[in-house]
């Protein structure tokens, strides 16, 4: 579903030179859920940011379904309704409606008709449990529902793939729960998932596969029990020593 | 603790400052020896024209009947036809059986007519909304060139700000109109509102630039990461935010675009300041016309901020 070739991403700023990814290759199969951990600093919220094009990068390829977006013949705003992504800041669109957020870019991408895209909506909404919030604007929501809020506004599309980049960092510790919970009951239902995230619980849980990313390099990769029981790099051993 | 101040006692002191102003205002005047004539403004505003009606051709008067306000007038022209004017009952100039010759003045309408500080006031309305509008169009081009990433483009809008923003307005309406107007043989009202749009223009596009630029990164990002192209982003989610939130300068400079339409009046467009210079070659009713063409200004800007207040709190809703 998703093929990264040697991915470089070079900043660079003040003279000096900071290479963000450094040559990261990796797949997500369909129905997989890859969580990409990693000290902050070590590239992978860019990395994710490559695979849909929203961050250019310097070399490598990123195949999406077979189709290359570093060809300048892609057409990436196709590649982007096929790829749904949840950021740390929601991002939801302040001047619309909870409904609207989620209809709009069906209507002006997918070409649907209203009733078809507010059906759609609000069946998602009842999915993440706000459906009573549909007529509200998003700043009247909290941010653990303006996450779930962007997450449906994501699924909208019916992507094949969803990234989500930090989706827990920008809450709440008691909304945390809430998110994840949304998350969890997706990978379930066998969404093709690639998550960036510092809640290591849920990479224990729903991981199929686990990234550790750190100086933009992809150090160890394995399966959840492998990686939380018996890693095999010191740098690895050290983070979690840390982080749990 | 924080001890709530009592009003009353500052808006006493504003009084008395003002009061004490105007004073001042009126003694200095009193000692040029000013005569004020301000029963002669009115009819600047509205005034009763009369119009003369004559008949057509040769004839004679076969009958005036006075009926209310207006008196008929049946005339038998020379050809055999009979014409009926009518006229103002007072002032009937003919009696019946009198020999008319052409062009004679049988009598008077009078109708209530625009004076000269009503029309001159249209035409610095209608002038500055034309100016507004243009001038909206082109910031909003401007403002979005300027922030393209091509940079041709972008230097294209900067070169354009730069000119506009670093010449006096005065100079640009002279050469709109004497340099650009004579070349493409322009009339003086585009050439005037040509030159106060591309005026305001530069300054719109430095806030449309600067609206587009407050609005998070990741609104934009969001917007492509559902499949969005970049015009479908720009129109549908930073725009409308956007707008939303230069309201308040972007008014203000509408607001200085009437004011500044003033200076139109020097290639001879009859806008409300040319009015009242017009007026005070006449009367020498320099001040009071002054105060009155002042007054007026400042009752449009104050309505179209009033407006843009309002706006305001309707868009507020979202936040």
């Amino acid at each position: 579903m998703i093929r990264t070739e040697n991915v470089v991403k070079i900043f660079t700023g003040r003279g000096a030179e900071v290479r963000a990814v450094d040559g990261v290759s990796t797949t997500v199969d369909k129905g997989e859920v890859v969580v990409v951990i990693g000290p902050s600093g070590s590239g992978k919220s860019t990395f994710i940011r490559c695979v849909n094009g929203l961050e250019s990068f310097d070399s490598g390829h990123v195949y999406i379904d077979g189709v290359d977006i570093a060809d300048r013949k892609t057409n990436i705003n196709k590649i982007r309704a096929e790829v749904g992504m949840v950021f740390q800041q929601f991002n939801l669109f302040p001047h619309r409606t909870v409904l609207e957020n989620l209809t709009l870019a069906q209507r002006k991408v997918r070409k649907r008709k209203k009733t078809a895209a507010d059906e759609k909506a609000r069946m998602l909404l009842r999915k993440v449990g706000i459906a009573e919030k549909e007529s509200e604007y998003p700043s009247r929501l909290s941010g653990g529902q303006q996450q779930r809020v962007a997450i449906a506004r994501a699924l909208a599309m019916d992507p094949k793939v969803m990234l989500f980049d930090e989706p827990t960092s920008a809450l709440d510790p008691e909304m945390v729960g809430e998110v994840l919970d949304v998350m969890k009951q997706l990978a379930r239902e066998g969404m093709t998932m690639m998550v960036v995230t510092h809640e290591m619980g849920f990479a224990r849980e729903v991981a199929d596969r686990v990234l550790f990313m750190d100086m933009g390099k992809i150090v160890e990769e394995g399966t959840p029990e492998h990686f939380f029981t018996a890693p095999r790099e010191e740098r690895t051993q050290l983070f979690l020593k840390q982080v749990l | 603790m924080k001890v709530a101040q009592k009003l009353w006692p500052w808006q006493l002191l504003l009084a008395v400052i003002l009061i004490v102003m105007a004073a001042g205002i009126y003694g200095s005047v009193k000692r040029i020896d000013y005569e004020w004539r301000w029963y002669r403004v009115p009819q600047y505003f509205l005034y009763k024209a009369e119009d003369p009606i004559k008949v057509p051709d040769d004839g004679t008067v076969e009958e005036v009947a006075t009926a209310g306000g207006t008196a008929k007038i049946t005339v038998n022209l020379v050809d055999g036809n009979r014409q009926v004017f009518e006229v103002d009952a007072t002032t009937v100039r003919v009696d019946q059986g009198e020999e008319l010759f052409i062009g004679d003045t049988v009598g008077y309408v009078t109708t209530w007519s625009l004076g000269p500080l009503l029309t001159g006031l249209v035409t610095t309305l209608w002038i500055s909304a034309a100016a507004s509008v243009l001038g909206l169009a082109i910031g909003l081009i401007a403002g979005l060139m300027k922030i393209s990433r091509n940079y041709t483009v972008s230097m294209l809008a900067a070169i354009y700000v730069e000119i506009i923003r670093g010449t006096p307005l005065l100079v640009q309406i002279f050469i709109a109109y004497f340099f650009i107007g004579t070349v493409f043989n322009l009339d003086r009202n585009v050439a005037g509102i040509g030159a106060l749009a591309l005026f305001a223009g530069a300054y719109v596009a430095e806030i449309v630039r600067a609206g587009i630029q407050s609005i998070p990164k990741g609104q934009m990002e969001a917007a492509r990461s559902l499949g969005m192209s970049l015009p479908q982003a720009m129109t549908e989610i930073i725009l409308p935010q956007a707008l939303k939130r230069i309201l308040p300068p972007l008014s203000g400079q509408f607001i200085s675009l009437i004011k500044d339409s003033s200076l139109v009046s020097v290639i001879a467009i009859t806008d409300l300041t040319k009015s009242g210079r017009e007026i005070i070659t006449s009367t020498f009713a320099t001040f009071e016309i002054w105060l009155v063409v002042a007054a007026m200004y400042l009752i449009v800007t104050s309505l179209l901020s009033q407006f843009v207040f309002y706006l305001e709190r309707r868009l507020a809703i979202s936040d």
